[in-house]
């Protein structure tokens, strides 16, 4: 936690970055010749060192403001300062154009209030501050403001924003007070009730605020149509973790490769015996085509096929759903796990390899389908490593059918030949949809056909074949009765006589669970009456409590989140907006969960416990390390980078270089990025520049980097020469903030400022002109000349100029973000400068004008990003001065991701509502 | 049914089960609406009938000698044209009806007829093979979804067939908003029983549940909300509003199954019929649409007089005019006398069609405000023309003159420039590149809703409204 007086230390910092700027102008030209030189690792060394986050500068200067603040007097504006020096720099320097004859961009200073404390300015005046800080204003080349006089003004204004947010701090009231989104929703569901299952599917998308995300209370309404789908969703939740009676039976297939394949060989015999009889008369040819006909048997097929290893024999896996004559048939007692067989089949990698096994209409509705597989690879060596995924499909007619995927992750076969590894999958029935619908009233043999199939699929990334041996299937499955999602509810199976007593117990723990916090007898007293009421129209106990429980989970205790504070009794003075301890944990296990706390959460909040840090600490990190984490990971990524673009992206469908694999490496791409920053404690300057690459085997091939097999993401180190690492040069995010077949400057710079360098550039005015493709002069000019020429129009200038050169530094990527050197012949020129006159140099001039000069910046970003996700509501002026503190933390611990997570739950923003 | 979707999903729960979830009590209808009763209103209600048929239709091209007496679409354009003998059974009424040609729905026109019922009423991308099934909220849903809670049924769904049917095979042309279908209800005596003569006991227990539910819920945010902040309050206020309205609606739904039941004598139905009666049993179905009307027990129907690609029971439609299966019809139209035995079994459909809108047209409103016909909207037609061909589909748009529908023309957009001709046994016209340039179904289906009352000027992919009806 962050002492008072430290606190007040760290927030004289807030511009910090701007104003190092301003110094860092002369001498970064100076510089340029040795730094362009220089490896980028010792550039980021270099332009750590100029953080003004982490500069002992400040230590000195703020002393006088501890005073200021411990005198208990309240903060003042400095208005004298303003009248005698920075107003009148401001009225030479900025009001020919913003003042009352000119007013660019429809902004005017002479009119602001220069009391910052008390006026309604300070939007505007942070817009000032940042683009005199930022050095974008005056115009380079139509000022002489001097850089002493520029200095003046943004210490000025940095002080005088900082008084201001602490002051607007203390009066803010935020409402927090927010519905839990579809995925936290989701989550909740699923860690509630023990179910890895999809509840929210009904529900329909959340909006993105301004900011990005999903979670922002103000985004987040409710509909009476939304509310009955949420009570209908946690009825039909609660359905489903709750069982009655006996246990349906099982039903078990048992597949060997040998009677798989037994079809297969019976069609070569008969083409044999066909061919004999065809011949019977002819010996001499019959010995010629029998020979033929023989070693076409031998001959390795394209798809799928099954080998009889004893002789050697090979036919193609064939399947077609007429007359469901593929179908296995199912009994009704368990299997032994088969021993090893001369027979197997063999699964080529990719889609077009189709392994189906067909289990007929006896798969029931509901309840665990476990599929399990035994499997080798078919070489050791080779290129790559087998993986297998599971789908389950179904074709009742030529039209309708259906093939929807039902593993999560790819499993590789690790197994070399000769040996067997076993593969399982869990696959909850009822998720998958469509069914097939002809599947209880159509009959085996006819069409419709009512039958229904698994498919296994091979997804490696190169040819690396997979060797099936055997496989079993079993639904519905359940290793106890009843199930644990039922005792998670109902208790382990205790028969209390008394109804209502045992409904008390039940429905008490569950919704100490469900509302996360202690609940009172009164509570609990009025849903017993609940119960007590809807007992006599209910066939069963377990009827009544689902419905008691369905209102538990459809109440606002359950599905918002309140925030509550601690009673004033509890703490004396002004931190009256603490929040308690359980409203913490829950806030907590949102951020780093998507999700409602855990018992362990609970119980520490029950005991008091997450008041001190060191216990926060290390719930941090246990948190982190929890599966669950991954959650965050994705979501947070997702949301802060805009990440929906690339999942709208629909590549037509053969463009060459791009398939489904490549695409799903893509959007794994910075979440894994992430992830290993947050396991590791790394430098989130890793995000704009790393020596290594988070890639599976797939994404390293688009990037040219060898000796990486398997579907499974890695860091992988990159040499000299890999125009690769961070977050900029990934190939998804390019992908997605490009026009394919073209790249996109003006999009890819759009999303660099406002995602990375959270710095939005004004929305285009109302009266764009177009680019006229039809003169052409411009249809002959590449991309960026067109660009260029675009620019040079006065109402495109002064926004364009911003913003341009930044996307133009991205032109050495195409729009699947591979790397070129040339543009239909021309070579690339990647190269542009900046509002200052810098020259940017391509994406490494652009990775190291970033790490030597924007480095604060970009960490302040991500800190106000990560703030808004957490907290789940948009940043006001008044939390500036603590987004400051929390930067100044993160940067003078050496900027670890995990590290700045800490930063964040302990601070006062995330501790108070 | 959407009343099931809103209950306990529990399989021992025989909730209106094997009613086969045709018709929809609005229990958590959609919006909130006036009053409760429609026939205490001052004038009729708009009502809306949509039905589909497989297969495409007779497309002899202009030099065929079938081509004068067997192109299913008729002669002329505008105000001046003529029927051929596919649709010369509807003279009579040719003044309450539309015809239209030229119009499909965008994302599927490439796409091989068999997949395409499941579209139909919803403009969706249902495409073919092993992409993933999507479809989105049909026609007559979005109509119900409007006036459904006016009336005891939200809808009636119907079809030859039964069921939902499996994707792109479908037996439903009805989807609700989340795009899944709604089964539709094939039995003629289970249709009328549920119409006219069940008593719902368990609507009634779940209903109660309900009611206790939602009585708890509010009076917890109630209390929730006194603990709250002024700012946070107002974010609460959403949920209480929610819950209150739902309440509404539950009392709403509560009332109809108080209420009696209309009371109609099913006399002179054989509700006992299958499609080995084929002209008979159709008969009955639109007679049913037709009481369902009458009552005002619901104002939307949707009836798939048949699935694709034969096989299903419908297919024996076609012994009602002494073929043995109809899909087999467009396949043979190459044989001698192949156009003339397809578009005989199309004009039996037109015939049965005429029939309904006949009926409706000479019976009075009970408010006395005109005929029935002038408060209903038809919609009857097929999304495939040529063989396999989801192009320039056929439609038949009747009734609904009081909604400012204009009939007796024809609006001829396809022209003479339209794909057809008899399948030879190789390359299908839906291979084949498109001749014109189709406007969008959703067009007219965005004039339909307009008209039909619906504050809206879309339909899914829709461009624009249809002005000329």
């Amino acid at each position: 936690m962050f002492s008072n007086q430290r606190l007040s230390r760290l927030l004289t910092i807030w511009l910090s970055c701007a104003a190092t700027w301003s110094n860092a102008g002369d001498s970064a030209q100076l510089e340029s010749t040795s730094l362009d030189e220089l490896p980028l690792a010792q550039v980021r060394c270099i332009g750590s060192e100029r953080s003004r986050y982490r500069s002992p500068r400040q230590e000195e200067e703020s002393s006088e403001k501890d005073a200021h603040a411990s005198n208990g007097l309240p903060p003042q504006p400095n208005l004298a300062a303003f009248e005698t020096t920075v107003g009148p720099l401001l009225e030479r320097h900025c009001q020919d154009c913003h003042g009352p004859y000119e007013s660019e961009g429809n902004v005017r200073v002479d009119t602001l209030d220069p009391n910052l404390l008390q006026g309604s300015d300070t939007d505007w005046w942070s817009e000032v501050f940042s683009v005199v800080a930022k050095g974008e204003m005056p115009p380079a080349d139509a000022s002489d403001l001097a850089d002493q006089e520029r200095q003046q003004i943004i210490d000025w204004l940095a002080a005088e924003l900082q008084k201001a947010s602490v002051a607007r701090r203390a009066s803010a009231d935020h409402s927090t007070f927010r519905r839990l989104t579809r995925y936290e929703l989701n989550y909740a569901l699923q860690d509630l009730l023990g179910l890895p299952w999809n509840f929210t599917e009904e529900l329909p998308p959340e909006a993105h605020s301004e900011d990005g995300f999903q979670n922002s209370s103000h985004h987040l309404h409710l509909s009476v149509s939304q509310f009955e789908t949420l009570h209908r969703i946690a009825r039909s939740a609660l359905n489903h973790a709750a069982v009655t009676g006996d246990p349906p039976p099982t039903r078990y297939w048992d597949i060997s490769m040998r009677s798989a394949g037994a079809r297969e060989w019976s069609k070569q015999d008969d083409a044999m015996a066909k061919l004999e009889k065809k011949l019977k008369d002819d010996p001499e040819k019959l010995t010629q085509e029998r020979e033929r006909l023989q070693a076409s048997f031998g001959k390795t097929p394209r798809g799928a096929f099954f080998h009889d290893l004893a002789n050697d024999r090979v036919a193609s896996a064939d399947w077609n759903y007429r007359r469901a004559q593929y179908a296995f048939s199912p009994v009704n007692v368990p299997f032994p796990e088969p021993s090893q067989e001369s027979c197997v089949a063999v699964l080529p990698h990719g889609m077009g390899a189709r392994l189906i096994f067909e289990l007929g209409n006896q798969l029931p509705t509901e309840g665990t389908m476990r599929v399990t597989v035994g499997t080798s690879r078919v070489e050791t060596e080779g290129a790559g490593i087998p993986s297998l995924q599971l789908f389950f499909g179904w074709q009742a007619s030529n039209e309708g059918r259906a093939l929807i995927r039902v593993s999560e992750q790819d499993t590789e076969v690790t197994a070399g030949p000769g040996e067997t590894q076993i593969i399982q999958w869990d696959v909850p029935l009822s998720e998958i949809y469509p069914r097939n619908a002809v599947r209880t009233t159509g009959t085996m043999g006819q069409t419709p056909s009512p039958s229904e199939y698994i498919r296994i699929v091979n997804s490696s990334a190169s040819p690396a074949p997979a060797e099936i041996h055997w496989v079993q299937v079993a639904a519905p499955v359940h290793d106890q009765w009843p199930p644990p999602s039922h005792r998670r509810i109902f208790g382990p199976g205790r028969k209390a006589d008394d109804e209502a007593q045992r409904a008390q117990e039940v429905i008490a723990d569950f919704m100490s669970l469900a509302w996360r916090r202690p609940i009172t007898d009164e509570e609990v007293g009025r849903k017993l009456d609940l119960f007590r009421s809807m007992r006599p129209s209910c066939e069963s106990f377990e009827e009544a409590v689902v419905e008691v429980l369905a209102t538990v989970l459809s109440s606002p205790q359950f599905l918002f989140v309140s925030n509550r504070t601690l009673e004033s009794d509890d703490v004396g003075g002004d931190t009256h907006h603490r929040l308690n301890q359980h409203a913490l944990a829950s806030r907590l296990a949102l951020f780093l969960w998507c999700s409602v706390p855990d018992q362990e959460l609970l119980r520490l909040a029950h005991a008091g416990q997450l008041a001190d840090d060191s216990v926060l600490m290390t719930q941090i990190q246990r948190m982190l390390t929890d599966a669950k984490s991954g959650r965050f990971a994705k979501h947070f990524v997702h949301q802060w980078l805009d990440m929906q673009l690339l999942d709208f992206q629909d590549f037509k469908r053969h463009v060459p270089g791009f398939d489904p694999l490549l695409k799903e490496a893509m959007q794994h791409e910075p979440v894994e990025l992430f992830e290993a920053l947050f396991r590791n404690d790394a430098s989130v300057l890793d995000f704009l520049h790393s020596d290594y690459a988070m890639v599976n085997e797939r994404l390293a091939r688009h990037y040219g980097l060898a000796g990486v097999v398997g579907n499974q993401f890695r860091q992988v180190p990159l040499g000299a020469g890999v125009r690769r690492g961070g977050l900029l040069t990934q190939a998804g995010l390019i992908a997605m903030n490009s026009d394919y077949p073209d790249s996109h400057p003006l999009k890819r710079a759009v999303w660099l400022l406002e995602s990375v360098l959270g710095d939005p550039p004004p929305p285009p005015p109302p009266a764009v002109p177009q680019i006229d493709l039809a003169d052409p002069r411009i249809a002959e000019m590449t991309l960026k000349e067109r660009i260029e020429d675009h620019r040079n129009h006065a109402a495109c200038m002064s926004c364009h100029v911003k913003i341009d050169p930044w996307g133009i530094a991205f032109e050495n990527y195409d729009a699947l973000g591979r790397w070129r050197d040339k543009i239909a012949g021309k070579p690339v020129d990647a190269s542009s400068e900046l509002f200052n006159h810098e020259r940017l140099d391509g994406m490494d001039g652009l990775k190291r004008f970033l790490l030597l000069h924007r480095q604060d910046q970009f960490v302040r970003a991500l800190v106000s990003k990560l703030v808004t996700y957490a907290l789940g509501r948009p940043l006001a002026f008044s939390d500036q001065a603590e987004v400051d503190a929390i930067t100044t933390v993160v940067r003078q611990r050496g900027d670890g991701l995990r590290s700045t997570l800490e930063a964040i739950v302990l601070s006062e923003l995330f501790q108070c509502r | 049914m959407q009343m099931t979707t809103s209950m306990n999903a529990i399989n021992r729960r025989r909730f209106l089960r094997g009613s086969g979830l045709s018709l929809a009590l609005p229990l958590f209808g959609s919006l909130p609406a006036s009053s409760a009763s429609g026939s205490t209103a001052a004038r009729s209600p708009k009502r809306l009938a949509c039905f589909y048929f497989p297969d495409g239709v007779p497309m002899p091209l202009p030099e065929d000698p079938g081509y004068a007496e067997w192109s299913w679409f008729p002669h002329g354009g505008g105000r001046d044209f003529e029927f051929t003998k596919c649709m010369e059974t509807l003279e009579p009424i040719k003044n309450e009806l539309t015809v239209l040609s030229g119009f499909s729905h965008p994302r599927s026109r490439s796409v091989h007829g068999h997949n395409n019922a499941d579209q139909f009423l919803t403009a969706a991308l249902i495409g073919g093979g092993d992409r993933q099934y999507e479809n989105s909220i049909s026609l007559d849903q979005v109509y119900a979804r409007h006036v459904g809670d006016q009336t005891r049924f939200a809808s009636l769904v119907m079809s030859t067939d039964g069921g939902i049917g499996t994707a792109r095979g479908t037996h439903t042309i009805s989807f609700d908003h989340l795009g899944k279908p709604i089964p539709a209800e094939h039995r003629p005596k289970q249709i009328f029983d549920q119409l006219f003569l069940k008593r719902d006991v368990d609507s009634a227990r779940r209903l109660s549940l309900s009611r206790s539910a939602l009585d708890e819920m509010l009076d917890d945010a109630v209390r929730l909300r006194t603990t709250l902040s002024e700012s946070d309050r107002r974010r609460l206020d959403e949920y209480l509003d929610s819950v209150r309205q739902a309440e509404l609606k539950v009392e709403k739904t509560k009332r109809w199954l108080d209420a009696p039941l209309p009371d109609v004598d099913g006399g002179h139905l054989n509700l006992e019929l299958g499609v080995d009666e084929p002209r008979e049993y159709l008969q009955t179905m639109f007679e049913l649409i037709y009481l369902a009307f009458k009552t005002d027990s619901t104002r939307v129907a949707s009836y798939q007089i048949g699935r694709e690609n034969g096989v299903g029971r419908s297919d024996h439609l076609a012994r009602a005019v002494g073929f043995n299966v109809a899909h087999q019809l467009s396949h043979e139209t190459k044989h001698p006398d192949g156009w003339r035995n397809f578009g005989t079994y199309c004009r039996f459909l037109n015939e049965e069609y005429g029939r309904f809108i006949s009926k409706l047209r000479s019976t009075e409103e009970a408010l006395g405000d005109g005929n029935m016909l002038d408060n209903t909207l038809l919609l009857f037609g097929s999304a495939s023309s040529a063989f396999h061909l989801s192009r320039n589909y056929p439609i038949i748009l009747a009734g609904g003159k009081s909604m400012g529908f204009q009939h007796g023309q024809y609006l001829n957009h396809a022209g003479m420039n339209f794909q057809g001709g008899p399948w030879l046994g190789k390359r299908e016209p839906w291979q084949d590149e498109a001749k014109g340039e189709d406007l969008p179904l959703s067009n007219l289906y965005a004039t339909m809703l307009n008209r039909l009352g619906v504050p809206t000027e879309s339909f899914a992919d829709s461009t624009g409204m249809v002005e000329q009806i």
